[in-house]
């Protein structure tokens, strides 16, 4: 279980302008073996919070607790996916799923026989020499998974981990995520700016406002699981429909609020 | 950024290097042969024809060289300068490299060495050689000294550039799975700024010949450019073409050596942007 | 840090500075105390090299920075200066005009490319101090040696950097101006000449280098005036002072030059900063 309490980061500012306060007062706690999706704009903070879980950056205020225990940095109950699928381009996939597990010891033929595991598992069977150049995004991004699967993590951290890849790769790899997801069940948290997306996949959806970045609202997903063998039905249902657009009523309160807010500040400063 | 990889890859597909050998091997495609050809066509008539005595034609400086090798004078000068070719820029990798992954990965070495390294990069490097001379003397080790000043500095550069570009988000990936700070140098900053470093020794190569010429010939005592410097007082025009051919050759020879070490090196890197570097 | 286990990620030297640390902590990590404290353990070895072991071509630290001064209030001094400059500014002045358009027609037109091609690498390998004795068989001692030779030097670079000027043009801003009609003339002057300012511009600074370089390198080796002439001097007189004072003016004036370059590149080329040797 973790659990986020009163966490606050500010970026200094530089060369004159303002710095930026990422996160103010980030109350949140993760059940364990939950599907937790956050949502919200660009800027909102969300990256930076999941990094703040990762044990990436440090915080100015409050604390993150992993099952009770303070967060001081990276470990290796966590393992994350990234936006920027971050392959090591001169290591076969094979090397590069391989990576977290020898970096924590673990010996040669053990590695190779749960990465080989893991590679199936993604679906590349057979491209084990294969170089990450000569993979497409979609492909890239599944060895990124499989590496971060590799360690058995207790936390899965995932930064818009399909950001990057076309309408259809997505699609076909949330339907992968959810059914790798539902036969090995751990705590995910799950970053995405697509409504459809953390609606489809979470359990719960966090919702996040920008400047300062706090949580708005923190939203139930009763539609009932395993939803990978048919996203397109469940996106047709009128549940997912009442929640999303529950999610864009609240959406566009906060667009006015800010707007207003602006102006506000605006004429004040006059 | 994409133009100049699109452009570069039109480029790369425009001239492609057929595998050919011998004389075509050398030179990779039909107009440089041609070209050559027709300048040392153009030498030789107008060699013969002008009669400048600093313009001897080509089959007599050939035929020097060829001389100089047969009767072995060629030889120890040649020994010699290839021994402090090598030592003096195996000195400058070494040292280079370390130093150039040290301010790559560490602001403070950075920010103490930087205008230093740029200072003594954009200075004429031979204005050092008399510096060289007055701490090492005659003989040799000046001479490495001053191959040291020329090949040094690209390297730390491109070295340091190379390590500063490696994409954050790979680091980022190291850490977070909780790699040590000398397990990230080691596994992911070193080989994803090898490529840079190599383009930076491929600059270097090409410096550290003109480095040892130029070297021998403000010393003047031992090597192909003590060679060129004799031969330059007694106005042997001959001679001086006929080593400076050989230089030419051995300069041809470093940067290709380190080209195939580049390419066996960085065997990963995508067809597109071999070349290139 | 007023939060509880916050992690301290590994910097690896670009960490952001943390605000609130000492005023002392802070100027210890500053850029110039830290390039200061390099200069000071430079002079703390070079003092006591030359003081313990010495030689006599080692001057001591301090004899250098005295003979430096005492240079910079010499007129001679400034004269060999002169002298030494005439050559590099008469020879860069002649490469800059002849170079760029060499240059820039051979980016265009690729028949002329693939000829002169092995050329400009042989060009660009040769050391170039080697014809000096050719060069004075030609055309003597004087003046237009040194020129020729500055020439020799700089040429290449500002050729080579002209030509990849060009190359890099978009092509599409070529046809798109040929779908608008227009002429050879006009492709040159609307597109390929402002298009290929930046790496002209990079091959002037490179050049200016390398001339630069070429007035010190034909003083050193052959014809012994100016401030080459001076070093030499300076040896043969067992002046190690001064010969080192005037080693680190020629750095000084290096620096100069460049800084001048890059900001005349600045100015006229604002929106480029690509190099010919530009991995992007």
């Amino acid at each position: 279980m973790i659990e986020i309490r009163g966490l606050g980061k500010s970026f200094p500012g530089r060369r004159g302008n303002p710095g930026v306060k990422a996160l103010e007062g980030v109350n949140l706690t993760v059940r364990d073996d939950e599907f937790l999706t956050v949502l919200g704009p660009s800027g909102c903070g969300k990256t930076t919070l999941l990094r703040c879980l990762a044990g990436l950056v440090s915080w100015d205020e409050g604390e993150i607790l992993l099952d009770r225990r303070p967060v001081t940095g990276p470990g290796p109950e966590r393992a994350m996916v990234f936006q920027s699928i971050a392959l090591m381009p001169w290591a076969s996939v094979l090397r590069n799923v391989t990576f977290g597990l020898e970096l924590r010891g673990v010996n040669g033929s053990d590695c190779r026989s749960r990465a080989q595991e893991l590679i199936e598992l993604v679906g590349l069977s057979g491209f084990e020499s294969s170089m990450p150049f000569e993979l497409s995004g979609g492909m890239q991004q599944r060895v990124g998974l499989a590496r971060a699967l590799a360690v058995e993590p207790a936390v899965l951290l995932m930064d818009e981990p399909f950001g990057a890849l076309d309408e259809q790769t997505r699609r076909l790899l949330q339907e992968e995520l959810l059914q790798i997801w539902e036969t090995r069940r751990t705590t995910v948290v799950f970053i995405t700016h697509s409504m459809d997306e953390a609606v489809l996949l979470g359990d719960r959806v966090v919702l996040m406002s920008a400047r300062p970045g706090k949580i708005e609202d923190v939203v139930e997903v009763p539609m009932p699981r395993p939803r990978s063998a048919h996203i397109d039905t469940v996106e047709g249902s009128a549940e997912f429909r009442e929640i999303t657009s529950q999610l864009w009523v609240r959406l566009r309160e906060w667009q006015v609020d800010i707007g207003r807010r602006g102006r506000a500040a605006a004429a004040g400063s006059r | 950024m994409s133009t100049g990889t699109a452009v570069s890859a039109r480029v790369a597909r425009r001239h492609p290097r057929p595998p050919w050998v011998g004389f075509y091997g050398v030179t990779g495609s039909w107009p440089t042969a041609v070209a050559l050809g027709i300048g040392i066509g153009f030498w030789e008539v107008v060699g013969r024809v002008a009669e400048f005595r600093f313009f001897p034609p080509f089959s007599e400086v050939l035929g020097r060289l060829f001389e100089m090798i047969g009767n072995g004078e060629i030889i120890p000068p040649l020994t010699g300068s290839l021994t402090n070719l090598a030592i003096g820029f195996g000195i400058s990798v070494v040292f280079g490299i370390t130093i150039g992954l040290l301010m790559g990965a560490y602001r403070r070495v950075e920010a103490a060495l930087d205008i230093y390294v740029y200072a003594l990069l954009t200075a004429p490097s031979l204005v050092f050689a008399p510096i060289m001379f007055s701490i090492f003397g005659l003989g040799p080790e000046p001479i490495i000294g001053v191959i040291v000043i020329y090949t040094i500095f690209i390297i730390i550069i491109n070295t340091t550039s190379a390590v500063q570009t490696v994409p954050r988000g790979l680091i980022e990936m190291g850490r977070s799975y909780c790699a040590s700070d000398w397990e990230i140098f080691r596994r992911i900053i070193i080989p994803a700024a090898l490529p840079m470093i190599m383009a930076g020794l491929r600059l270097a190569g090409a410096r550290a010949v003109e480095g040892m010429i130029n070297g021998e010939l403000f010393i003047a005592a031992v090597g192909l450019g003590a060679v060129i410097s004799r031969a330059g007082a007694r106005f042997d025009a001959t001679t001086v073409l006929a080593v400076l051919v050989l230089t030419l050759s051995i300069a041809f020879l470093v940067v290709r050596i380190i080209k195939s070490i580049d390419t066996r090196v960085t065997s990963w890197l995508p067809e597109t942007q071999r070349g290139l570097r | 840090m007023s939060s509880a286990a916050s992690p301290q990620p590994i910097a690896m030297g670009n960490g952001r500075p943390r605000a609130g640390r000492s005023l002392v902590a802070r100027i210890l990590d500053s850029k110039a105390f830290l390039r200061l404290l390099t200069l000071a353990v430079i002079a703390a070895i070079w003092q006591v090299y030359a003081v313990m072991v010495g030689g006599l071509l080692i001057p001591t630290f301090d004899g250098t920075v005295f003979a430096f001064v005492e240079l910079l209030l010499d007129g001679k001094f400034w004269r060999a200066v002169w002298v030494s400059n005439q050559a590099m500014l008469i020879g860069f002045a002649i490469t800059v005009i002849l170079g760029i358009p060499i240059g820039l027609f051979m980016g265009r037109y690729r028949p002329a490319e693939a000829f002169t091609d092995v050329y400009i690498n042989i060009l660009l390998v040769t050391p170039m101090a080697a014809l000096i004795p050719l060069i004075i068989m030609a055309i003597g001692f004087g003046l237009n040696a040194r020129v020729l030779l500055v020439i020799l030097f700089a040429i290449p670079m500002v050729i080579v950097n002209s030509r990849a000027g060009v190359r890099q043009v978009d092509p599409t801003l070529i046809e798109m101006a040929q779908s608008f009609g227009a002429t050879e003339r006009s492709i040159w002057w609307r597109i390929l000449l402002p298009g290929s300012m930046p790496a002209v511009m990079t091959g002037i600074r490179i050049g200016l280098s390398r001339s630069l370089t070429a007035m010190v390198v034909i003083e050193l080796l052959l014809i012994a005036v100016g401030l080459g002439g001076l070093i030499i001097n300076f040896r043969g007189a067992f002046q190690p002072e001064s010969l080192y004072a005037v080693v680190i003016f020629v750095v000084f004036e290096a620096l100069l030059l460049i800084m001048v370059a890059r900001w005349l590149e600045r100015r006229l080329v604002p929106w480029g900063r690509e190099g010919v040797l530009a991995t992007d």
